[in-house]
């Protein structure tokens, strides 16, 4: 039987989305160090990153409350697999440590990075703190990682 | 609404590619199956549903594409995609355009051709501010959320190995699933690759190449075209938070699939789950969602999932059998992959389901699991 004939494409394209009122806030935060969520008036649950609805009580959010750059690993895992980055469609090669983090004065957590990477030194309960970069531009890598507190 | 039932299934030979065929042709294989299972032409179609997520292939608009593999031409169509309940969505949607009385004969067809397109792209494309910078696909999310249920309910690697061990031998007797080996061993799994601490290569689905399709028919036509129709008994869906950090305790509360599932209980009577159900088949993408998943489908009280591995309670001739096809685990053509479930508990009911066969089957659960952000729960029975 003859080779089967396949199409093959390959493209780059580009787009561009606007971050709306609560995350600009949270991002202009950013850049001076400042860790802010929005709190729900109805059960009072502390959103981190900010969120526009609270997924509970659907009620609009607009309070908003400190949160320190530090809190408690809830969950974590080391990543082997290598993926690839949706915003620059480069691969990350693993491994790489990654979380979610409950900051002090937040309810939900903070999906993030951790400079650890092996998991025999990991656990959940241990205390993180934020390492930022030199330069804040307001994006969610002005956090380089978080790094484990011993 | 009217009762309404399922009264035909078919699938393809699922498999990590199937550069044999195109996706309408393979849609196609799916449709004609089930049609034939149902004694029915296409001719006698009244309406098509097609499930897919189609970013993963990177082609728009599948329904408009694929629809003629469905034999859609010319008639009502919709696409629905709600990532892994795509599948169990499209089968509920089409038990409520039969049961609603708008149309007697609807065929669900899902289907996704993985080794087409760029899945991890699919699920990287996120939230551009938050969560696509730290998006590590549905292995990163599940290893997180497993850490958690690791710490507070003491499951245990081998425990979840077991899991994987049960999925390839059940799927060692059925012709359509992708990854089979009856003479799997929890050694294996443990030995296999770690992905995403604490998850290994075969505690993780596939990603296949695949179809399925299921024929709901109104009561009147079931009654008529069917000796033993698969009564669809309730069937609900449910939409969650998008971001994996706002989903409180995740695996270990899953109000999504636990609401599904305690309103489908309430609707078909079932009080003892472990009991009343005679098999289940549940959308397990990582054997420790499988566990997770005991807990919150009511099968055990908390922390006694690896207990119920362990005993051999969930395997093929155990009190309550769990996917005797061999799960997600051993094929996941994610659009197919719901309809799989819904077909693999309709066979069971229909008693269609050859070497797996549960042997009288009345009352089966299916469910559906999409990455936190939905969850579909339906019970099938052998009486309307």
């Amino acid at each position: 039987m003859t080779e089967r004939i396949s199409v093959q494409i390959e493209m780059n394209q580009s787009w561009r989305y606007a971050s709306g009122a609560a995350m600009e806030r949270f991002a202009d935060g950013l850049r001076q160090k400042r860790i802010e969520a929005l709190r729900c008036g109805g059960c009072g649950r502390r959103y981190l990153p900010p969120r526009p609805v609270c997924g509970n009580c659907h009620l609009h959010l607009s309070e908003w409350v400190p949160v320190a750059d530090q809190g408690v690993v809830e969950a974590w895992t080391v990543v082997y697999l290598p993926f690839l980055d949706g915003r620059t469609g480069e691969i990350r090669k693993g491994p790489y440590g990654m979380a979610l983090i409950r900051l002090d004065g937040a309810d939900t957590t903070l999906n993030h990075y951790l400079a650890e990477a092996d998991p025999t030194r990991l656990a959940v309960g241990l205390r993180a703190r934020a390492v930022w970069r030199d330069e804040l531009r307001g994006a969610i890598d002005d956090i380089r990682h978080f790094e484990v507190m011993r | 609404m009217r009762p309404a039932a399922i009264i035909g299934t078919g699938q393809t030979d699922h498999a990590k590619s199937r550069d044999d065929v195109s996706q309408p042709e393979l849609v196609r294989e799916a449709a004609s199956r089930a049609l034939a299972d149902a004694g029915l032409r296409p001719s006698e179609v009244d309406a098509i549903i097609i499930g897919n997520m189609e970013m993963f292939e990177g082609r728009a608009l599948p329904e408009l594409w694929v629809g003629e593999g469905g034999f859609a031409n010319r008639k009502p169509c919709l696409k629905i995609a709600t990532g892994g309940t795509s599948g169990t969505s499209s089968c509920i949607a089409g038990f409520h355009q039969a049961a609603s009385g708008v149309f007697d004969i609807v065929l669900v067809v899902g289907f996704e051709k993985h080794s087409e397109g760029q899945t991890q792209t699919g699920m990287a494309l996120t939230d551009p501010f938050w969560d696509r910078g730290v998006a590590s696909g549905a292995l990163g999310n599940f290893a997180l959320s497993i850490s958690q249920y690791m710490a507070e309910r003491g499951v245990t690697p081998e425990q979840a190995a077991r899991v994987a061990v049960k999925s390839r031998r059940n799927a060692a007797k059925n012709p359509h699933a992708h990854l089979k080996d009856a003479n799997a061993t929890v050694a294996d799994v443990l030995a296999s690759k770690v992905l995403a601490h604490p998850v290994r290569l075969m505690d993780m689905c596939p990603q296949s190449d695949g179809a399925a399709a299921i024929v709901v028919a109104s009561a009147e036509r079931a009654k008529k075209l069917c000796s033993r129709p698969a009564w669809v008994k309730a069937a609900t869906t449910r939409h969650e938070q998008p971001y994996i950090g706002d989903i409180d305790r995740r695996l270990l509360s899953m109000r999504t699939l636990r609401d599904a599932s305690r309103s489908v209980y309430a609707t078909a009577g079932i009080r003892e789950p472990l009991k009343q159900l005679d098999v289940a088949e549940i959308y397990e993408p990582v054997t420790y969602a499988e566990l997770a998943w005991y807990e919150i489908l009511g099968f055990c009280s908390e922390g006694q999932a690896g207990r119920l591995i362990e005993d051999g309670v969930t395997e093929i001739g155990g009190e309550l059998p769990v996917n005797p096809s061999g799960g997600v685990l051993c094929a996941n053509p994610v659009g197919a992959t719901g309809v799989i479930r819904v077909a693999e508990a309709a066979s069971q009911i229909l008693g269609r389901a050859g070497a797996h066969q549960i042997e009288g089957a009345k009352t089966a659960l299916v469910t559906g699991y999409g990455v936190y952000a939905w969850a579909d729960a339906m019970i099938l029975g052998s009486e309307p």
